[in-house]
């Protein structure tokens, strides 16, 4: 299965996890699970960079941690939006879709 | 960027907490991972794998978590200060020695680096000090700079000089005034100065209102500013004491005001501010230009440079030379920043304190290196093991650093505490008068801790280098290989030790010599004759109030009385009064003429002083020629005595006694002439160095003076009648007190209390110096005499006596101390240059000196490389090689 996934690309890790913790607060393995099912598969996460990515958007203060009971009654950290980062995923999301318009641009001009 | 240091905070604070956190998610994240491999068909053991693979490596991702933590730096600080503190807890006695190295000499930093803050550095406490400027008189023929200024000549200046916003002017010297409080009177110091005087300063009243300048002139409500202490402890800190009135001098005064706490400007310790009351019509007359006795202070305007004020002011001194010919026909003017003036010549001494104790500190931190090498070269099996497991060399620097910066700072704070105490001390050993540090307390301000903050710091990075750049470049195998013995390694590390060891002997010796020569100087000093025997007199200063005593029948009754009384006490020899002591003040000073000279031929000052009758006898001034004053001398003719000095620069060859003089420049019928009675030896007006200047000395009883000090010869200890002095002084008047009661000897003690206080303390500091050095060098020598056991114990096995064994270590410290005196006697020669104006009566090559200080330096330095060398000496060669 691994082979048929593309690495997220480098900078829009932090986008896709903004967008999903935007959905509601959910845990690291949660998360990454999210990423996975709304790309049907095809974007697969580094669950290495997946934390990291955490940490610094928690430094950012685009996020938020707390511990509490999980579905299945496990301790498990959530991480949810803060203001900042809902206004943060507002501006990514618009950027992203003017690069990807760009890019679109290019590429059917050839 | 707020969040992100919140964040990094949060983290260094729970560090165990935020490093379970992540295990715990980490476990989470897997748990769940696991699980849904399972459910994908996997084996427990393999789902677990597989989950841990996709991870990627939990420690990884670990240390990249705390990398980014950004918390990292202060984490190894955190571990390598529990590392150092637990290497030098392990070897005590090397910590112990080195800490308190530093704090000595840390704390002699830090205390005269206070005294130099306070003095030189801080901002005199006015509004906008840096625009504030003293102005003198330059005199080319009577030598004087920056000198008094005349009346009149302040006020033209502050009428012409356009860069001046405003310029004030008080009197420049001690007044003193007896007040009645409580019925008690108190002899208090008083500034009479101009109505601006605290305007242009830019110091409001505390308490009230200060002076105006309209009260400058007389014929305005008689009106007084007093201090804070004499609000505080005198009055009762009274809040309606503004308009009372108190008792100066025997005149109602009334208080307008009270100046901010601890203001005490011009001097120290002054309770009352008055105007200098002038009349208009004293304008006009030519006394008000003739007698300088003013100092003038101008605030500049706020674009005014010192260099347009002090051009504009030589303009205005050339149009006073031509309107005034009579008084200002050589008088120049100039200005100077205030600051600079007040520090006048306190500069130089601190400054060389201040580059002594910096001396010091090198010398300590190269004791500390050495010491710190010492301990390397014990530690270099450790470094090279770990050096061979991988860690950075920049690691290994950055631990020997830590290492001396936890020596550093242990040394800093103990350093900070006997500074502190080290400023008390100042200011106990501090001339009395107040000379040297004009101030009663130095606080330990910003300044001077960023300086100890500072010297810390460069201290431990300084002895922390040579083991750190020793450490980065070891060679594991080499020091593995050899079994931390000896080696190449071994001789490199002595090489940097004997190398400080030299510098340290080098500086010391510098120190040694500044500090003999400040000593020979002062020996110089107690040497000179002061022209009179101080042993065995009291002096006590007696001031009249010219309110009572308004008529020279009642001054000179009451003198007369008073000597007379003092005479019949029991135990007193003799007794006369004068009216300047020796050894103090120079006292009031005049052109003068002599009967036949043509006018104004003169141009030198001459002192003047009033004497009873038996005052040379009293204070056994000697009699060189002619006859000095009887009680007969009361009206004209007027006679003087001259001294030694006046008859031999003006009367060379010739007999003085008979001739007239007058204390004119240019005498007219209205002078007064004096015949010249007697020569007498000359006295040192001011202090032991410097030179008698020349003196007429006339009777109490042909010119008064309300201010008097009787000298009293006694047989035994002076202070012994000073009670017996006291009861007299208040029979005959019981509202006088008495300004000061002094040994004669304290007099001249206090007359070299300057150079006293910088001998000592640069002796202190030359001791501390050459002991720190010789420790070094012990130091040294013991460390290579340990390193070369084995050799000496071979050396002896085969047949070399032990004497020729310990001179080669000997040798070895006699080449360190025979290098660093060299470097140190050319140091020092080009340095001491410095200290010629500190010197009296020495060369600063003065030879005896240098060969003093060189003789005792390699003295000590020879003990120092003997202990150990006769230890090596007496190796037993079988326990030696048994060890091995």
């Amino acid at each position: 299965m691994a082979a048929e996934q593309s690495d997220v690309l480098r900078g829009t890790l932090d986008l896709l996890v903004l967008k999903t913790l935007g959905l509601e607060p959910m845990h690291g393995w949660g998360i990454a699970q999210r990423i996975e099912q709304c790309s049907r598969g095809i974007l697969g996460i580094n669950q290495g960079s997946l934390y990291l990515a955490l940490q610094r958007l928690q430094q950012k203060g685009c996020i938020a941690a707390e511990w509490r009971p999980s579905d299945n009654n496990r301790r498990a950290k959530y991480y949810r939006l803060t203001p900042a980062g809902r206004r943060i995923l507002g501006e990514e999301m618009a950027s992203w879709r003017q690069y990807v318009a760009a890019v679109e641009l290019v590429l059917g001009t050839s | 960027m707020l969040n992100r240091i919140r964040y990094s905070v949060a983290a260094l604070f729970r560090r165990t907490r935020v490093e379970q956190e992540l295990d715990e998610e980490i476990a989470h994240h897997v748990a769940l991972e696991t699980e849904r491999n399972i459910e994908r068909g996997m084996s427990p053991a393999e789902a677990r794998r597989r989950a841990l693979v996709v991870f990627g490596g939990t420690e990884r991702l670990k240390e990249a978590h705390r990398d980014a933590r950004g918390t990292r730096w202060l984490e190894d600080l955190v571990a390598d200060t529990r590392f150092a503190t637990r290497a030098l807890r392990r070897n005590p006695a090397l910590t112990v020695t080195a800490v308190a190295t530093l704090a000595l000499v840390i704390g002699a930093n830090t205390a005269i680096f206070s005294a130099v803050n306070a003095t030189l550095l801080r901002p005199l406490p006015f509004a906008d000090p840096d625009r504030l400027v003293m102005v003198g008189e330059n005199n080319r023929e009577f030598l004087w700079h920056m000198a008094d200024a005349a009346p009149a000549n302040y006020l033209d200046w502050r009428a012409r000089v356009p860069a001046f916003r405003d310029a004030m002017a008080y009197a420049d010297f001690p007044l003193s005034a007896t007040l009645i409080i409580d019925g008690t009177p108190q002899l208090t110091t008083v500034a009479a100065v101009t109505g601006n005087f605290f305007s242009v300063l830019g110091v409001s009243a505390h308490l009230g209102r200060t002076l105006r300048d309209e009260e400058t002139w007389a014929g305005t409500a008689p009106v007084v500013v007093i201090s804070d202490r004499l609000w505080r402890q005198q009055l009762r800190a009274n809040a309606n004491v503004v308009g009372t009135s108190i008792s100066v001098n025997g005149k109602q005064r009334t208080i307008v005001g009270v100046a901010p706490s601890g203001f005490s400007f011009p001097r120290p310790g002054i309770d009352v501010w008055t105007s200098i009351g002038w009349s208009k019509e004293q304008t006009t007359a030519i006394s008000f230009r003739r007698a300088h006795w003013l100092r003038v202070v101008a605030r500049l305007k706020d674009k005014a440079t010192i260099a347009q004020a002090s051009a504009q002011l030589r303009d205005v001194a050339q149009q006073l030379k031509a309107e005034y010919p009579q008084t200002n026909r050589i008088m120049e003017a100039e200005l100077a920043p205030l600051h600079r003036f007040l520090v006048g010549d306190r500069r130089l001494p601190l400054l060389v304190l201040l580059g002594a104790v910096g001396l010091l500190l090198f010398i300590a931190c190269a004791n500390v290196a050495n010491l710190q090498l010492v301990r390397a070269a014990n530690r270099q099996r450790e470094v090279a093991v770990r050096v061979a497991l991988g860690a950075g060399r920049l690691r290994l620097a950055r631990q020997a650093i830590t290492e001396s910066l936890v020596l550093s700072t242990a040394g800093s704070l103990l350093g900070l505490g006997l500074g502190w105490a080290g400023t008390r001390l100042l200011i106990a050993m501090q001339p009395a008068d107040g000379s040297m540090l004009p101030v009663d307390s130095f606080p330990v301000d910003w300044r001077v801790a960023a300086f100890v903050l500072f010297i810390a710091a460069a201290c431990g990075v300084v002895f922390g280098l040579a083991p750190a750049v020793w450490a980065s470049r070891r060679a594991p195998n080499e020091a593995l290989a050899s079994g931390g013995r000896g080696s190449g390694q071994a001789v490199r590390v002595r090489a940097w030790s004997e190398k400080l060891a030299v510098l340290e002997v080098a500086i010391a010796l510098a120190l040694a010599l500044g500090a003999g020569l400040l000593v020979r100087s002062y020996a110089r000093l107690l040497d000179v004759d002061p022209g009179f025997d101080p042993r065995n007199v009291l002096a006590t200063r007696i001031e009249l109030p010219p309110t009572r005593y308004n008529s020279n029948a009642a001054v000179t009754e009451f003198f007369d009385n008073l000597v007379h009384r003092v005479r019949g006490i029991p135990g007193v020899v003799s007794a006369a009064a004068v009216t300047q002591l020796p050894l103090t003040n120079p006292g009031w000073s005049s052109d003068f003429s002599l009967e036949g000279a043509s006018a104004g031929h003169f141009s030198a000052s001459l002192l003047h002083r009033q004497v009873t009758p038996d005052y040379f006898a009293t204070m056994r001034v000697p009699v060189l020629r002619g006859r000095v004053f009887t009680a007969g001398d009361r009206g004209p003719p007027f006679v003087v005595v001259i001294n030694d000095e006046f008859a031999r620069t003006y009367f060379k060859g010739q007999d003085p006694i008979g001739q007239r003089i007058t204390f004119d420049r240019t005498p007219d019928s209205t002078s007064t002439w004096r015949t010249i009675v007697g020569v007498v030896g000359s006295e040192h007006q001011v202090s032991p160095a410097t030179p008698p200047a020349i003196e007429a000395i006339a009777p109490f009883t042909q010119e008064d003076s309300r201010l008097m000090s009787v000298v009293a010869r006694t047989q035994g200890d002076p202070m012994a009648v000073a009670p017996a002095v006291r009861r007299i002084v208040s029979d005959l008047d019981s509202q006088l007190a008495i300004a000061a009661m002094r040994r004669m000897t304290d007099v001249q003690a206090a007359s070299m209390s300057r150079d006293r206080f910088l001998m000592t303390l640069l002796s202190m500091f030359a001791v501390l110096g050459v002991v720190l050095a010789i420790v070094g060098v012990y130091g040294v020598v013991a460390q290579l005499a340990r390193s070369r056991m084995r050799e000496m114990g071979i050396r002896i096995a085969l047949g070399a006596r032990g004497r020729s064994v310990q001179w080669l270590i000997i040798r070895r410290g006699l080449a360190i101390t025979a290098i660093g005196v060299t470097l140190g006697v050319v140091g020092a020669l080009l340095g001491a240059r410095v200290l010629t104006r500190l010197l009296y009566g020495v060369a600063p090559t003065d030879l005896p000196t240098l060969a003093s200080v060189i003789a005792a330096l390699g003295g000590a330095a020879f003990v120092a490389s003997w202990l150990p060398a006769m230890r090596s000496g007496r190796v037993d060669p079988v326990t030696i090689l048994r060890e091995e």
